[in-house]
C-alpha cells in the first residue's frame, strides 16, 4: 500500500500528459485557426503571413516541443482569438463550473440514494415504479432537451426562474437540475441494482434472521456495501459532468469552461483547447485517484491484489 | 466456491424468468416493435421520409385542429410526414445502438479481460490509457474524427464506439480480478490450460453476462448521444432520419410546433426503456448472485 | 432492546412476509443520509449565493442586449467579429459615422476631402475628450490607423486599410492620408475603425486596453465577467449629448430559444438572430416585437465552374437557377425575411442594377436547358453547407437539394461544422455546389464582387476576363460615375453567366422589447447611444 499512492500519482500525472499530448495533436489535425480569425475576405498572403508570425508553419514536433517548454513554466501561452494568456482565461471561469457541478452532484445523489434504497427495497410497489420510471426519463432525455424544457416551463410560462445566466441561487437551480439529471438516474439504477445483489446475499439472510431491524439491515450492511461501486460510479460522473456541463452551459448561457471549451474548440484556438484540456484532465484525473483510493481503502480485496 | 452457472442453463433460468417477469416482457415487446419497424419500415410508412414539400412544413398531426389525416403526426420544418421519418428513423437508432454498442463492447471486454487477467504492467498501461479517454473531452474527440474522416453515420458510429469502451473495461476487470482471488482460475490452470485458453474458455463466458447487461445500459447512453453531437453540430445528414437528428433539428420550434421534436423524444424515451427493462431481465437471470 | 426473536418466529421470507415487515419498519436510516446531504448542499447554495451581483438602482433605466457570443476583446482595432464589435462601438467612435441611412455622415472628422487621387484630408472635431480626460486629436487617429496596419501587431483588419501609405498630422485637428493608389473605399472603411487614445495605449500597452477600454464613445466601461456580461455607463460628457440610458449591458447567450425566452420575460430588450417562427408570437405579445432590416450579407449558392464537368455550362449553371423555387424558399422557410437576388449584389448597395431579374422557377425550362447541354437524365453532385451559421441555413440547403433533385439533379448535401467548411474553401477543396452568405459593412460592390467573382480570388470558381477588367477598372479609380457603370456592365454579364444559384439577400431579426425604440441596422450593429427607453409602452 505504501508504493501505491505514489505509484498511482505518478500514473495520473502520465495520464495528465497523456491526454494534453493527444489533444495537441487531435486539434492540430482539425484545421487553421487564422483561417478562422481572419475576415473571410482577408488575401491569401494575409492569412499566410499571420500563420507564419503565430509559428504554425513549424513541423509538428517543433510547435509540441515549444510547447511543452511552455507548459514547464506554467505557461500555456496567449489564446489566439482572446489575446490574453490561455490559462489566466480558464481559471476565470473555472468557478463557474465547478459551483455548478458540485451543486449538480449534490442534487443528483440527493435523489439518487433514496430513490436506489427505495426502488430496490420495495420492488414491485408504487413508489419502485415511479422511481423507475424517473430514472429512466433520466436517462433516456438528451440534456438539451431537459434544458430547453425546464426553461420554457419555468422561467417563460411560470416565470418562477431567470432563463440563464449566473447570480444567485435562482440561477442554479435549472442548469443544477439539468446537468445532474442523467446523473442521478445512472447512479440510482445502478445503486438499486448492487442493493438486489447484496440484499440477496447469505449474510443478509443472517443477519435479517438475527433478528435485526430492517432498516439496520438496510443501512448498516446492504447499502454499505452497494454504496462502494457506487461511489466510484460517482467519481466517474464528475468527468461525464465536465463534458456534459458543455451543453448544459451552452444552453443556460453559464460561464464555465465547458462554454470555453466548445468556443476554443469552434475557433481551432489551440493554446485555448490545450489550457482547457488540461485543467478538466487534471480534475477528472484528480478525482478519479481519490475515489479509487477511497474505494480501495474500503474493498480489502482490491488493495491486496495491486 | 460453486462456479458461475453455464451459460446453457443461465440461458434456460432467463427464459423461465421471462414469463414471470412482466415488466421484461414489455421490455422485449417494445423492442420487437422497434426492430419490426426498422425491418419493415417501407411497408409501413405512409410516406417517403425524405420527401421535402415546403408547403406543407409544420403541420400539426391528423387529429389536431389544422392538421391532415394522412400525416397523422404532423409534419417537420421541410415539409417531411413525422410518422414515416419516425418510422425510419428506427433504422438509425437502431444500427448506431447494436454496432457502436458491439464495438465499445469488444474493445472494452478484450481489454478488460487482458487488463485483469495479465496484470501488473499492461494492467497499468490499459488502465491509463482508460483514463486519458476519460479525462478526454469528447467532444473535441468527436470534432477530431469528424474532420478528418469526414461525418456522416459511419463515422458517428465509429466516435460512440471508441469512446465507450471504457465502462466496460473496468467492470470486467474487476470481475476478474475478483475471480482471480478464487481458486478458479488455479484451477483451470491445474489442468493444463494456457492463458488464452483460460481467458477464452473460462473467463469470457463468466463477464459475459456483465458485459450484456453493460451493453443494453449503454444503448441508452449512444442514442441520446447522437442527439448531443447533432445539437453540436456534428449530426449526419440532416435528410436522413434519426430520432436524435429530428429531437435536435426540432428543439427551436417546441413552444408552438411541439410534435416536431416530441414525437421522436417519445420514441427514443420508449427504446431506452425497451433496453433497460430487457437489461434489468439480464442482470437478474444472467447474474449468479442476484436473488 | 428489544428480545431476539426465536427462529421460529421469524416471518419467512416469503413476499407476504416481505411486505408485512416493510409496512411496520420505515427506513429511519434514510433521513440521516438526506439531512447530511441537505446541509451540504446548504452550505454550498449559500456560498454561491453571494456570487450574485448587486442589485439595480430602482431609478437606472438598464438596457440589456444579448448576443450569441461574448466579445473577444475590447480593443477595437485587434478583431474582426460583428458581436465583439457591437460593445466597441458603444466605447469608442470612428472618424466618420455611418447612420442608420448607411450613408456616411460626419464622426470625429467633422469634414474631408479627396486632395487628388491618392490623398485624403481630414479635419477633427476640437471638442472630444477620451473617458480618462485626454483630449483627442490626431497623434490618436494617427497612432490607431498605424497599429492596425503594424505588420507585426497581427491585427484582423490589417487588410482593410491595406492600401494606405502613410499617416500625416500637421496640427491637432488635421489628418492628410497618402494612399498607395487610388483608394475609392477608403471613406467606406475608416467608417469601421474606431479611434484608440494614443497615450494611454502607449503607456498601460495594448492587453491592458483590451481589458480596461478607453474611448470616445457614448459608453464608459464599468466592468466585464468574462462570457456572463459586460456592463457599460452613461459618458455625461459625450460630445453628441449624454445618453439617456444609464446601463447597458452585453450578454453572450448563446442558444436561440434561451435569448427569446429572456426576452419573453423582460430580462433582456434587444436579441440578435432571432428565428424566423419567432416573430408572429413576438409581435402579437404585449411586451415585446421585432425590428429588422435588409442585412448587408447576401445568401448564395457558389458553383464551381472551374472544374470540368457540368457546372462548366452556362446553360446548366442557369438551368439551376431556374430549377429552385427561391420565392417559396423566402416565404416559407424564412417566412419573408429575405430580399430575392437577381446579381450577387442587394439593391441598396453601390453599383448594384435594379432592373436586372431574378431567374424565374422554371422547373420545365431547367430540364431543357439541362437537356440542351447533353444531361438530359440530370447528373450528380456535392453540396456542401455549413451549419448555424446564417438564417434557417440548413434549412435551405435542404429545401434546394429537394428543388434539384425535380428536375434530375442529385445533389449530395454535406452539412459541415463552421471550422472544417472555412477549412475546405482555404484549401480550395470544394467540388462542386457550395452554400455561403457574404456580408460586406461596405455596401460597395468591390467588397463582394472582386472577392467573389474576379478570377483567383480566394473565394472565386468562377472566370471571365471581360469581368475581370471591368472590376480591376473600377476599383483604380474615385470617380464614382464611372465606377457604377462598370459594376452595372459586370453584373449584366455575371446574371447571364449565372456563376451562381442566387438566392437571397437576407433579413436581419432581432427581438426588441416594447420599452425601448432601438430600430435595426443594415450593418447589424448595435448602437445604444440615441436610445431611448419608455417603461409605459
Amino acid at each position: 500500500m505504501s508504493t501505491y499512492i505514489p505509484r498511482r500519482a505518478w500514473q495520473a500525472l502520465l495520464v495528465i500528459i497523456g491526454v494534453s499530448a493527444v489533444s495537441f495533436f487531435l486539434i492540430q489535425m482539425t484545421g487553421d485557426p487564422a483561417a478562422l480569425m481572419l475576415p473571410m475576405d482577408a488575401s491569401a498572403a494575409d492569412v499566410a503571413q499571420f500563420r507564419e508570425s503565430m509559428g504554425f508553419n513549424d513541423p509538428l514536433y517543433i510547435q509540441y516541443g515549444r510547447f511543452l517548454g511552455q507548459v514547464l513554466q506554467g505557461n500555456f501561452g496567449d489564446s489566439i482569438r482572446h489575446n490574453q494568456p490561455a490559462l489566466e482565461m480558464v481559471f476565470e471561469r473555472l468557478p463557474a463550473t465547478a459551483e455548478l457541478t458540485a451543486v449538480a452532484l449534490l442534487l443528483s445523489v440527493l435523489v439518487a440514494v433514496p430513490l436506489g434504497v427505495i426502488t430496490a427495497t420495495r420492488q414491485h410497489t408504487l413508489a419502485d415504479g415511479l422511481g423507475s420510471v424517473a430514472g429512466l426519463l433520466g436517462q433516456s432525455m438528451p440534456t438539451f432537451w431537459l434544458g430547453i424544457m425546464l426553461i420554457m416551463v419555468f422561467s417563460v410560462q411560470l416565470e418562477a426562474l431567470p432563463p440563464s445566466g449566473r447570480g444567485g441561487l435562482e440561477h442554479l437551480l435549472l442548469p443544477a437540475i439539468t446537468l445532474g439529471t442523467y446523473s442521478m438516474a445512472t447512479t440510482m439504477r445502478l445503486l438499486r441494482s448492487k442493493m438486489l445483489e447484496v440484499l440477496g446475499q447469505d449474510y443478509i439472510r443472517t443477519a435479517q434472521a438475527k433478528g435485526l431491524p430492517e432498516r439496520v439491515v438496510i443501512y448498516r450492511h446492504a447499502l454499505r456495501n452497494a454504496m462502494l461501486p457506487v461511489i466510484t460510479v460517482i467519481g466517474l460522473q464528475v468527468g461525464a459532468m465536465l463534458g456534459g456541463a458543455v451543453v448544459t452551459e451552452t444552453i443556460f448561457a453559464w460561464p464555465g469552461i465547458g462554454r470555453l471549451a466548445i468556443q476554443a474548440i469552434n475557433n481551432r484556438d489551440i493554446p485555448l483547447v490545450q489550457a482547457v484540456v488540461f485543467v478538466a484532465a487534471a480534475t477528472i484525473v484528480t478525482v478519479n485517484l481519490a475515489t479509487d483510493l477511497l474505494y480501495g481503502y474500503y474493498d480489502p480485496q482490491i488493495r491486496f491484489t495491486e | 466456491m460453486e462456479p458461475a452457472p453455464t451459460r446453457k442453463t443461465a440461458w434456460r433460468k432467463g427464459l423461465r424468468n421471462l414469463g414471470r417477469h412482466r415488466t421484461a416482457l414489455v421490455g422485449v415487446g417494445i423492442l420487437m416493435a422497434v426492430i419490426l419497424m426498422a425491418l419493415a419500415a417501407p411497408w409501413l410508412a405512409p410516406h417517403d421520409p425524405r420527401q421535402q414539400d415546403l408547403s406543407l412544413r409544420l403541420h400539426p398531426p391528423g387529429w389536431a385542429e389544422g392538421g391532415d389525416p394522412s400525416y397523422p403526426l404532423g409534419t417537420d420544418q421541410m415539409g417531411r410526414d413525422i410518422l414515416s421519418r419516425i418510422i425510419y428513423g428506427a433504422r438509425v437508432s437502431l444500427a448506431v445502438g447494436f454496432i457502436a454498442v458491439a464495438i465499445s463492447g469488444t474493445l472494452g471486454v478484450s481489454l478488460g479481460l487482458l487488463s485483469g487477467y495479465f496484470g501488473g504492467r499492461l494492467d497499468d498501461i490499459i488502465m491509463r490509457v482508460a483514463d486519458i479517454q476519460l479525462a478526454f473531452p469528447f467532444i473535441l474527440l468527436a470534432l477530431a474524427v469528424m474532420t478528418v474522416l469526414g461525418s456522416g453515420l459511419r463515422n458517428i458510429i465509429i466516435v460512440l464506439g471508441i469512446t465507450g469502451w471504457v465502462q466496460y473495461g473496468r467492470i470486467i476487470r474487476s470481475e476478474v480480478l475478483r475471480l482471480r482471488s478464487t481458486e478458479f482460475i488455479e484451477a483451470a490452470h491445474s489442468i493444463g490450460n494456457s492463458d488464452l485458453a483460460v481467458i477464452w474458455r473460462h473467463l469470457l463466458p463468466n463477464v459475459i453476462s456483465s458485459a450484456i447487461v453493460i451493453a443494453s445500459l449503454q444503448v441508452a447512453r449512444v442514442v441520446v448521444s447522437e442527439s448531443a453531437l447533432t445539437f453540436l453540430g456534428l449530426g449526419i445528414e440532416p435528410t436522413i432520419p434519426s430520432w436524435g437528428g429530428m429531437l435536435s433539428d426540432g428543439r427551436d420550434y417546441i413552444n408552438t410546433q411541439w410534435w416536431v421534436s416530441t414525437f421522436p423524444g417519445l420514441a427514443l424515451m420508449l427504446t431506452v426503456l425497451g433496453w433497460n427493462l430487457v437489461g434489468d431481465w439480464l442482470r437478474d437471470s444472467l447474474d449468479p448472485r442476484a436473488r | 432492546m428489544r428480545k431476539a426473536k426465536p427462529a421460529s418466529h421469524n416471518p419467512t421470507n416469503s413476499a407476504s412476509g416481505r411486505r408485512r415487515r416493510d409496512r411496520r419498519h420505515r427506513p429511519r436510516g434514510l433521513p440521516t443520509v438526506i439531512l447530511t446531504l441537505l446541509l451540504t448542499l446548504t452550505i454550498v447554495l449559500t456560498l454561491a449565493g453571494c456570487g450574485s451581483p448587486a442589485a439595480q438602482e430602482d431609478t437606472e433605466t438598464v438596457v440589456t442586449v444579448l448576443q450569441g457570443v461574448d466579445a473577444t476583446t475590447l480593443d477595437p482595432n485587434m478583431h474582426a467579429e460583428t458581436p465583439t464589435g457591437n460593445v466597441c462601438i458603444n466605447l469608442f467612435d470612428s472618424l466618420i459615422w455611418r447612420d442608420h441611412d448607411m450613408k456616411l455622415h460626419p464622426g470625429l472628422a467633422v469634414s474631408w476631402q479627396a486632395l487628388d487621387e491618392t490623398t485624403w484630408e481630414f479635419n477633427l472635431r476640437d471638442d472630444v475628450t477620451f473617458h480618462n480626460g485626454d483630449r483627442f486629436t490626431s497623434a490618436d487617429v494617427k497612432f490607431t490607423i498605424e497599429r492596425i496596419l503594424d505588420e507585426e501587431k497581427n491585427s484582423p483588419r490589417r487588410a482593410n486599410l491595406g492600401g494606405i501609405e502613410t499617416v500625416e498630422t500637421p496640427d491637432d485637428t488635421t489628418v492628410i492620408i497618402r494612399t498607395e493608389g487610388p483608394f475609392p473605399l477608403l471613406l467606406a472603411r475608416l467608417a469601421d475603425e474606431q479611434i484608440v487614445p494614443a497615450a494611454y495605449t502607449q503607456e498601460h500597452g495594448a492587453q491592458y486596453l483590451a481589458a480596461n477600454p478607453v474611448g470616445t464613445g457614448p459608453f464608459v466601461f464599468d466592468s466585464w465577467t468574462k462570457d456572463d456580461r459586460i456592463v457599460l455607463t452613461a459618458n455625461p460628457d459625450y460630445w453628441r449629448g449624454a445618453p439617456e440610458v444609464d446601463t447597458v449591458i452585453f450578454r453572450p447567450v448563446p442558444e436561440a430559444s434561451t435569448r427569446v425566452a429572456e426576452l419573453r420575460t423582460s430580462n433582456a430588450d434587444i436579441i440578435v438572430n432571432l428565428p424566423p417562427h419567432e416573430v408572429a408570437s413576438l409581435k402579437g405579445a404585449t411586451k415585446t416585437g421585432v425590428s429588422s432590416a435588409p442585412s448587408s450579407r447576401v445568401i448564395f449558392i457558389g458553383l464551381v465552374t472551374t472544374n470540368e464537368g457540368p457546372l462548366a455550362d452556362p446553360r446548366v449553371r442557369q438551368a439551376l437557377n431556374h430549377a429552385v423555387n427561391v420565392d417559396q424558399i423566402i416565404n416559407s422557410i424564412l417566412q419573408g425575411n429575405g430580399n430575392r437576388l437577381s446579381t450577387p449584389l442587394p439593391d441598396n448597395f453601390f453599383g448594384a442594377d435594379p432592373s436586372l431579374e431574378p431567374y424565374e422557377y422554371d422547373p420545365d425550362r431547367a430540364r431543357a436547358l439541362l437537356a440542351e447541354a447533353g444531361y438530359p437524365d440530370g447528373f450528380e453532385i456535392t453540396f456542401d453547407s455549413p451549419n448555424g451559421r446564417y438564417m434557417m441555413d440548413k434549412e435551405v440547403a435542404q429545401a434546394v437539394q429537394g428543388h434539384l433533385a425535380e428536375v434530375g439533379v442529385t445533389a449530395h448535401l454535406n452539412v459541415l461544422e463552421w471550422g472544417v467548411y472555412v477549412n475546405k474553401i482555404m484549401a480550395r477543396e470544394l467540388e462542386g455546389m457550395y452554400l455561403l452568405g457574404w456580408g460586406n459593412a461596405t455596401f460597395d460592390a468591390d467588397g463582394t464582387l472582386y472577392s467573389l467573382i474576379r478570377t483567383g480570388a480566394r473565394f472565386s470558381y468562377y472566370s471571365n476576363e471581360d469581368v475581370d477588367g471591368l472590376l480591376d477598372r473600377a476599383r483604380s479609380t474615385i470617380d464614382a460615375a464611372q465606377r457604377e457603370a462598370d459594376y452595372q456592365e459586370a453584373l449584366a454579364i455575371i446574371r447571364e453567366e449565372a456563376p451562381w444559384i442566387f438566392l437571397h439577400q437576407q433579413q436581419d431579426l432581432y427581438g426588441v422589447s416594447t420599452r425601448v425604440d432601438w430600430e435595426a441596422r443594415s450593418d447589424e450593429r448595435i448602437w445604444l447611444g440615441d436610445v431611448k427607453v419608455d417603461e409605459s409602452r
